[in-house]
Formats: C-alpha cells, structure tokens, sequence
C-alpha cells in the first residue's frame, strides 16, 4: 500500500506563498495529475511529496507513516525530472543503477537489474552510451529506467514530457499509461498540459496560485468545473458578461453582453438575486452555428423547451475571421460587436465565409455559469 | 567613383575567400600566431639559454664559462644532499599546500554555489579581497599573528589551551599557512567557475534516489567539478613547490627557489642553478602527469567503496 495524504500543506519562501492549505489523499495505485499553469505551486507540491522541499506546515503521509520530516533520500519515492537531471558523467547503465548502488544491491545484481529496466522503457542495448549523446526522448527513457530501477512506492513526474516536441510527446503518453497500468503503482504526475492531463489522469488536481482547486476525474472536473478559472484553464471557452434581470421558479433571465437576453433553467434555487452579475461559459463543443439568413435570434421567452427537457437558444452575429485548423476550422463572430468564437469540424462542406451573417445555437443546459469571484452558479 | 565602390567590397570579398579556402586547422593556427610568438620569445627561447647554460663550465670571474660543454653541473645537483633535501621540502610543501587548498576550495566553492543573494556576493568578495593586497604585505602579515608573542598564541595562552608559547613562525606550519593563504582563491574560483555550470538537479536526483548529503557531494558533485578540482590543483602545486615569497618571510627552511637565487645572485654559479632548474622542471613535469591522470580517473566512475 501507498497512499499518500497530504493535510493543509503549506510552503511560503519569506514574504510569497508558494503552495496554501493543500489537502489531498492520494490513493494507493492510482495516477493523479496535479494540473495548473506555471507559478501555480504544483511542481512545489510535487517536491514537498518527494522531500526535495521542506514544508512550511502541513503533514506529509506516505503507506500511512508520516514522513513531513524525512530527507528525501530515506523515502522511497522516485522523481522523474523536467530536465531529467541523469549523471553526465555516467554510462546510462550506472544512471540507471545508481540507486540499486545507493541500496546496496551486489554490483552484479544492479547489473542485471537496471539492464531489464532499460529493455522495459526499450533503450536496451544503450548502456554503455554517454547519457549527454542522447536525443531527449531517449534521455526521457532513461530517467524514467532510473526512477523505475528502485522500485520506488510512488512515482513522481515533474513536467517530464514537457520538453519533448508534441508527436513524441503524445507517444510518450501513451507509453506512460501502460507502465502505469502495469506496474499498479502510485504515480503524481505534474504537468501544464490540460491534455496530458486528461490522457494520463485516474484523477486530476487543478492548482492555481497555490491552492489545490478541485480534485476529480476528467470527466467530472471538464463538465462540472468547481469555479470559473477551472473552467477558462480546461480548453476553450467563450465568457459572456451579464446581469440578472428576473429570477422566476426554474429559470434566470440575463441581461448579456451580446445585447440578448437569455433564459438560463435551473431546477434549483441558484442563490442569485435581480443585479447579480454572471459570467457565462459557452463552450465551442455546445454551439452549432447555422447558415440560415432569415432565421433570427430565439431569446427570452422565445426560447422553446424541447421534448427532452433542454432549451434552445440562438443569436445572430457576422463572421469576422475563418481559422483553418485542419480538423476543426474557428470561425470569429462578432454579435452585436461583442467577440465570440464557434468552431466546426474541418469535414463541413458547406465553407463558410468572412461577412456571412450565421446564426449560433445552443442548448441553455449547457450553460454554465459563474459569479463575479469565480464561484459557481449551480443551476 | 562608382569603380571604386565596387572594387572596395570585391577586395575584401577575396580576403575572405583566400581564408575560406584554407583548411579550419591553418585559420586557427594563423589566429594562435600571438599567442605563439609570445610564448616563443618569454617562454621558450629563455628556456634553451637556461638549457644551455646548464651545460656550460663554471667560470672563476664570470658567471658561467661561455661555449664550453660538461655535464658537470648536473652531477653536482644529483650528488648533492643539500640540494636533495630542498628538493624534499619543496615537494612536501607543494603536497601539503595542495591538499589542503583543494580541500578547502572544494567546500569554499561549494558554500558559495549554494548561496544565494547578499551571502553569496559576500563569500565570493571576500575570495578576491585578499588579492588586492600585495602578496608580500599579507604574507608578512601572518608574522604577527603566529609569532611566539603573537595574537594566536596570545589568544591559546589566556585561554589556557597552550602553556607556552607555539613557534609557528618561522616554522613549517607558518609556510603552509602563508602559502595556503596565496593559492586558495585560485584554488576556489577553478572549482566555483566549474560548479557554477552545473545543474543543481542533478545533485537532487541522486538524493532522491537515495543518496545521503556526503555521499550526493562525492557521487555527483565531486566527479563533475573535477576540471576545476585539476586546474586548482595544478596552480596549488606548481605555485607551492616554486614557492618564494611565503617560504623567504615565514619559513626557516629552504625551498628550491631560493636556493637557486642564492645560487645565482649570491654564488654567481650560474650552471649549477640551471642544472638545478632542469632537473626540478622535469620533476614537475612529472608529479603534475601523475596528478592529471590520477583525478582524471577519479573523474570517471567513482567507487566509494
């Protein structure tokens, strides 16, 4: 077993706050990703677990013994590192064995271990190179074989894929996930990368300055984001501003930007008042964008319900700007002067063109909305 | 006009191309030439006089007899007890000083790799500092402060550690301490300069996977600061061994460079300290091709076991 716990962790250096308040249980086997843009205190984080860093405050349990105060070098943890960080003056084969070497396992035995490791991660038949020849992929490979090597109870991986062009990284990924399921061991990995994340994550713990935001399955943290910034740092999203201008049983009418008045259904009470402001989230996946010039708007309470209980919304605005992005193409709308952007699969044959009026639709159920600090408006 | 204009940029263009077509050794030979003309007309050119010399009869009224060949000279350095002794002390010295400057250097530089901010420009300044004083002042300096009635042995009398006074100065501990005193700054910015391109990950992965704090220091940081640890060693050791200034004001033994002045200066036998020259350039030569192939090994695969 190897679980960790870590309880209101805390690291400040003087005057800044690196990481606040961190609880989290890490469960035993499973690969979490802790996700947040950079200065976000998730690789901090990743190091108090490792030992590298010495908490502030805060409690650190590893297979259930508390290891705040251990050195780095009695846990067994493993750290995979940005740079990766291998021994220059090594052969590959004494980098991957160098911590067999620190436990003292016999020079033949560390031999034939760190070999099988290097066959594992498929640089076999490269021990005897020098680790600084290597391309970064390889090193890549190699870092992991030395964390791997000591069979450690947790596996933490420091933004590891970052430096790797995107092909190599995606391989990566993949490869990661198999050693994972493989080895059933617990695994932290940091990244910036929402989509790393949401390819290599049991779980993901988003960060933003300082503080663990919300911990949860892809699935869970994508469609049900606990505030606003969650929302913006997980793909892209269109936010609209507007004000609350009736609240009735089962809907919110807004007042947006987009110079329409929208009908939001709630099916309970969203603790919101006339004059509240809000931030909508239009995600591009939600809108469909309709070539219908004599079509108009469907606003306030225009807006019919539909048999399966969601709503239909619709503005009207110009295309501005046609992004060709291969698969998809992004298509710049202004309504009523206000920027939004919709997207298309790049297989549509209908093109659509710059100064063509369209008409964008959505269903008000996926719409989701926040307050002004960032919270989330349950509808 | 216009001609002109043009030619201008064709002749240059030329240039370039007579350079380009040389091969890459040839360009850098030609940009070396400076170099290589100095060190030809204060370095090797006196070394062949020297040379020369050394093989030359000695002369009852000048300082060596000119045009004449013996091997005289240097029977008389490889005979010579005395001049074998000074050869010992010299290389004691050299030896000492050098283990300890590197030793030291190796800590120094590492604390201050370490540092950051205020802490950091303060230990790297006070590396420099005594290298704006002459080398004679602070050199005479340790007088004072390790004669017999000097602040140190002061200092262990009143607090009881000594019954009586310690001769550091003139003495052996006195020289190693002056000379020490004149190498170590070379010795800490050779192993800071090497440090400081290095990537503090590394030395953090090794804890990681399990190495304590001495052991990280001598697995990872040690074999990788190795170029600096042969430069501060080489400059400690050739320095020390040569060593004039510290000896001549703190030591009451004879190292190899004064004897040779006084052979010169004082005796006016001129082959006699050529010879002597030689023979202990050889010896240098020697010692330092043993020391670089010893760390150099070190620098590989560094067993602590």
């Amino acid at each position: 077993m190897s679980e960790i716990t870590l309880t209101e962790l805390e690291k400040r250096y003087g005057e800044t706050t690196a990481v606040e308040d961190v609880s989290v249980e890490i469960r035993d086997g499973e690969l979490l990703c802790l996700l947040g843009p950079s200065g976000s205190g998730k690789s901090t984080t990743l190091r108090m677990i490792a030992g590298l860093e010495t908490p502030t405050s805060g409690e650190i349990t590893l297979a259930g013994a508390d290891v705040t105060d251990q050195p780095a070098y009695e846990r067994n943890t493993s750290t995979v590192f940005q740079d990766w960080a291998l021994f220059p003056h090594k052969t590959v084969l004494e980098n991957v064995a160098f911590g067999l070497k620190m436990r003292d396992v016999p020079k033949e035995e560390r031999r034939e271990r760190a070999e099988a490791m290097l066959e594992r991660v498929q640089m076999g038949g490269y021990g005897d190179e020098d680790p600084t020849t290597l391309s970064g992929g390889q090193k890549q490979r190699v870092a992991l074989a030395r964390s791997l090597a000591v069979n450690p109870d947790v596996l933490l991986l420091d933004e590891p894929l970052s430096n790797l062009d995107k092909r190599l990284r995606e391989d990566m990924q993949i490869e990661l996930r198999e050693i994972h399921e493989d080895l059933e061991e617990t695994f932290v990995h940091v990244t910036h990368d929402q989509d790393e994340a949401f390819t290599l994550a049991d779980r993901i713990g988003i960060m933003d300055q300082g503080e663990l935001i919300q911990v949860g399955e892809p699935t869970e943290v994508y469609e049900n984001p606990a505030n606003r910034f969650i929302e913006g740092f997980l793909g892209d999203t269109n936010f609209v501003d507007s004000e609350v201008v009736g609240v009735t049983d089962g809907a919110i009418r807004v007042e947006t930007e987009l110079g329409y008045e929208l009908v939001l259904p709630t099916d309970r009470d969203p603790d919101v008042v006339e004059g509240t402001e809000l931030t909508l989230s239009l995600r591009p996946e939600v809108l469909s964008i309709e070539r219908d010039p004599a079509a108009d708007a469907v606003e306030g309470d225009e807006q019919p319900v539909l048999a399966d209980g969601s709503t239909l919304n619709a503005v009207v605005g110009t295309i501005e700007n046609v992004l060709y992005r291969g698969s998809t193409v992004r298509y710049s709308v202004s309504v009523n002067g206000t920027a939004m952007f919709a997207e298309r699969t790049g297989a549509s044959t209908d093109a659509l063109t710059a100064g063509e009026e369209i008409r964008i639709e959505w269903d008000g159920t996926d719409v989701l909305a926040f307050r002004a600090d960032g919270s989330r408006v349950t509808l | 006009m216009a001609e002109t204009n043009s030619q201008f940029p064709r002749s240059l263009e030329g240039v370039r191309e007579s350079l380009g077509q040389q091969s890459g050794s040839n360009r850098a030979l030609l940009l070396m030439a400076p170099l290589l003309a100095f060190e030809l007309l204060v370095f090797v050119v006196p070394f062949f006089i020297l040379l020369r010399i050394s093989f030359a009869e000695e002369s009852s009224d000048l300082v060596y007899a000119e045009g004449t060949w013996t091997l005289e000279a240097y029977s008389s350095v490889l005979t010579s007890d005395l001049l074998w002794s000074i050869v010992g002390f010299s290389f004691l010295l050299g030896v000492v000083v050098t283990v300890l400057s590197v030793l030291i250097g190796l800590f120094y530089a590492y604390a201050i790799w370490r540092s950051t901010g205020l802490v950091k420009s303060l230990l790297l300044f006070s590396v420099v500092l005594p290298l704006l004083t002459t080398l004679v002042i602070r050199t005479y300096a340790f007088n004072p402060l390790l004669a017999p009635s000097g602040t140190l042995n002061e200092l262990l009398l009143s607090l009881g550690l000594i019954s009586s006074p310690i001769q550091f100065v003139p003495g052996t501990v006195g020289v190693v301490v002056g000379q020490l005193y004149i190498v170590l700054p070379y010795a800490v910015l050779a192993i800071y300069s090497v440090l400081a391109t290095m990537d503090w990950h590394v030395v953090e992965a090794a804890r990681d996977l399990g190495a304590s704090r001495p052991r990280s220091v001598l697995e990872v940081v040690v074999p990788q600061a190795m170029p600096g640890i042969i430069v501060a060693a080489v400059i400690s050791f050739a320095w020390s061994v040569g060593a004039y200034a510290a000896p001549d004001l703190l030591s009451g033994n004879i190292t190899f460079a004064m004897q040779v002045e006084g052979l010169m200066l004082s005796d006016m036998r001129y082959p006699l300290a050529a010879a002597f020259s030689v023979v202990m350039l050889l010896l240098m030569l020697a010692s330092i091709a043993i020391m670089f192939t010893l760390l150099n090994r070190l620098g590989g695969e560094f067993e602590l076991a």
